[in-house]
């Protein structure tokens, strides 16, 4: 009996559909895809914000990190500017490689303070 | 070539400016000497009326900083990066506490800074649990920072060698041509075309050994040279002999095999970091700077010296 119940309610629910006339149809399948298309248009902005939010002030990092340091830096009536080595993301070494100091005593001495 | 000497005291420790051009010396020196004011005005932990005292005492609340502070932090931010936190700008409370808390000329060596212990009744040194890098949070774009209440930044380690670097760079601008070398406290950065063969930098534990003295010399044509000591700016705390090179994982003087660590680098800021992280680092030191390929000389506790990567091989100096 159930089976009958349930093949009833299915015929009831083709002749709705039969009731749409085709442009009935066409505008319900643009419609769906306009929302489908808000939906994920939607969700893609919101995970670059947030991911964008985030990357701009992630502890422990300045929100330029990886970008060379060459601006120049101006502070009381003096005005420097920084290798951009020293924003790099490994230490760097110095080329060409120091040399022994054959003959003769040091110029400076490089020690602990 | 001719090389022109001036030195005098900033920045807690000693000032060295050498230029190969007579004509730029003077111009040189002035700037090296207005670098430091700025450095000294901006970062200096000892000053009231500094811009990072003010920082300090912001903590909990963003604040607006100088492109030079800016500069400063991000610096020591790459330098905790780069180092896993062994170089943490965050140990400004923990070194405080631990009694370095003034110009290191004005503290006094020996005071009973201590807590009593637990029911064993042994004394202990106070230490302040050190909070992290990663909780500084730096905008580079408004030149902003913030971090929670009760952390103090403290530059020093890579603060005194961007200084140097600065001040190089400065003065090579100032002279006009030639070469520069500046060394803050034993820590060198140059600038310009070297000498013919090189700087020649003896290489020593405490930077007051005098040049001509007994040591490693080397040659160094281009970059900086820093070099780490736990056998210099020490004190004592409840009969404990302590040093300024701070363990963030301890809050507390390293304790580690290496006493002194040389280190050669494309800027004085970088063989800092690396300096100071290998003493910190203590055992691994040695395979963490062999992977890095930064020519370094490490003195060990009971005087054992290492060479790492390419540095200079003293036995040539021999043969």
């Amino acid at each position: 009996m159930a089976g009958v119940t349930d093949l009833q309610g299915g015929l009831r629910h083709s002749r709705v559909m039969d009731a749409l006339t085709p442009t009935q149809r066409d505008r319900g399948l643009q419609r769906l895809r306009r929302l489908t298309f808000g939906a994920t248009a939607g969700g893609l902005i919101a995970v670059v914000g947030v991911s964008y939010a985030a990357a701009a002030s992630y502890a422990g990092k300045s929100s330029s990190s990886g970008t060379a340091l060459s601006a120049t830096t101006t502070t009381g009536t003096t005005t420097s500017s920084s290798s951009s080595a020293t924003t790099s993301n490994s230490l760097q070494s110095a080329t060409p490689a120091p040399t022994t100091g054959t003959t003769g005593s040091g110029t400076v001495t490089s020690g602990g303070s | 070539m001719t090389v022109a000497l001036k030195s005098w005291k900033a920045l807690g420790t000693s000032v060295h400016v050498i230029t190969t051009h007579d004509d730029g010396f003077e111009p040189a020196t002035t700037a090296v000497r207005q670098v430091l004011e700025d450095v000294d005005a901006t970062y200096s932990r000892f000053r009231a009326d500094s811009e990072l005292t003010r920082v300090n005492a912001s903590a909990g609340r963003t604040i607006q900083i100088s492109p030079l502070l800016a500069m400063a932090i991000e610096l020591a931010l790459r330098g905790a990066r780069l180092t896993d936190g062994a170089v943490d700008p965050t140990i400004g409370r923990a070194i405080r506490v631990a009694g370095y808390d003034d110009d290191f000329s004005r503290i006094s060596l020996e005071s009973p800074h201590v807590v009593p212990g637990g029911p064993g009744k042994e004394i202990r040194l106070r230490a302040e649990r050190v909070p992290g890098w990663q909780a500084i949070r730096l905008e580079r774009r408004s030149r902003t920072v913030w971090m929670p209440q009760g952390v103090e930044l403290d530059l020093g380690s890579t603060g005194k060698a961007l200084a140097a670097d600065l001040a190089a760079t400065a003065a090579m601008a100032a002279a006009g041509g030639g070469g520069v070398l500046v060394s803050l406290g034993g820590d060198i950065a140059t600038a310009g075309e070297p000498p013919s063969g090189g700087w020649r930098i003896l290489v020593a534990e405490d930077s007051r050994v005098r040049p001509d003295g007994d040591g490693d010399v080397i040659c160094v044509p281009s970059g900086g040279v820093a070099t780490s000591s736990t056998t210099v700016r020490r004190w004592s705390r409840a009969g404990a002999v302590l040093h300024h090179i701070i363990d963030p994982k301890t809050s507390l003087p390293t304790s580690g095999p290496f006493r002194t660590v040389t280190v050669v680098a494309a800027t004085c800021t970088d063989a800092n970091i690396a300096s100071t992280g290998a003493i910190v680092r203590g055992e691994a030191a040695l395979d963490w700077l062999t992977s890095c390929r930064l020519p370094a000389r490490l003195v060990e506790n009971d005087g054992t010296i290492h060479y790492i990567g390419p540095w200079p091989d003293p036995a040539s100096v021999a043969a």
